[in-house]
């Protein structure tokens, strides 16, 4: 495994991304990073609060089309995030803080598709119950739990 | 000035605390991103609206969801705020900053703007309305300018004079 992680690290590409003074390099892969979670987090949480009863004059169901602007948030994350991570994979590969904020991210994209059925899945289209209110809760701990050991890789 | 300012700051205790306390650096950039997402999420939906996306939200109901974005605004204003206090040097000498404090600003004036003329004709709009071009406009400039602030916020240990 480290073997793999080691050979990512030296490809051309990482090589290059981490040693290039470029500001193309990896200040804009990181930049995008940030782009990707203020349009996945924001369009999340935003989403979260009307579900918990902010905005309540928000009709629940007009709010479906966030989900693909959350997608492409998500693919732009996880491509800027492969980037980053080729870089330095030897360390994050191996971090536990690492793989806690790979849990985060996989466990919020799981709940983010629980509360897309929960909300507009027929026959209780725009509908908020509990069990709704209950994942849009969990999505906004998961979040700020990615966006938390996320912060804190800077300082592996 | 800006040299008294840089001193008169590093000498307070608050500057202190920051820089010496080690959880709050990371504490604070944690808040930082956390308070960005709801800032930009909630503005960045209401802009989209005022673009014309999102055509089934009426915006009078958007605005329900402004209060959580200042709240995030806040959260950041706090935390910037201690991030200067702590070492302002750091940034006063950092031409990215300067544009991020610009572009803070363009996002305020438009913003300001927006709140005292626009009132009555957002009001005016019925759910499944096109904009007017004002409301396009503002709302350009307004996710435009936040995007900048974010941009010369992560840029700010890359260009000017680096950390």
């Amino acid at each position: 495994m480290m073997e793999m992680l080691a050979a990512l690290e030296r490809t051309g590409f990482a090589s290059w991304l981490r040693e290039s003074g470029s500001i193309w390099a990896y200040p804009t892969v990181l930049t995008a990073h940030t782009v990707g979670l203020a349009i996945l987090v924001g369009a999340s949480t935003a989403l979260d609060l009307r579900v918990l009863g902010a905005g309540s004059g928000i009709e629940v169901s007009a709010m479906e089309p966030l989900f693909p602007l959350m997608w492409w948030g998500l693919a732009i994350n996880a491509i800027s995030g492969a980037m980053l991570f080729c870089t330095d994979a030897t360390t994050k590969g191996t971090t536990l803080l690492f793989m806690g904020k790979l849990a985060s991210v996989a466990a919020a994209v799981i709940v983010m598709v629980l509360l897309r059925r929960s909300l507009f899945a027929a026959p209780r289209r725009g509908v908020i119950t509990s069990g709704a209110q209950f994942l849009a809760v969990a999505s906004l701990l998961l979040w700020m739990t990615a966006i938390t050991t996320g912060r804190l890789m800077a300082y592996l | 000035m800006m040299h008294t300012l840089v001193t008169t700051l590093k000498a307070t205790s608050l500057s202190a605390w920051v820089i010496n306390t080690p959880s709050v650096w990371p504490i604070c950039e944690t808040l930082h991103f956390i308070g960005l997402s709801m800032l930009v999420g909630i503005v960045g939906l209401l802009d989209l609206r005022l673009l014309g996306f999102f055509r089934r939200i009426p915006i009078a109901a958007l605005r329900g969801l402004l209060p959580w974005g200042l709240v995030g605004f806040v959260v950041n204003l706090v935390t910037g705020v201690l991030f200067f206090v702590g070492a302002p040097d750091q940034y006063v000498n950092n031409s990215a900053w300067w544009y991020k404090v610009a572009f803070l600003g363009v996002a305020g004036v438009n913003a300001g703007i927006f709140e005292t003329t626009q009132a009555s004709a957002l009001f005016r709009l019925g759910p499944h309305d096109d904009t007017p071009t004002t409301f396009k406009v503002m709302g350009a400039v307004s996710l435009g300018s936040w995007f900048m602030v974010l941009y010369w916020g992560r840029m700010l240990p890359f260009i000017g004079n680096a950390f």
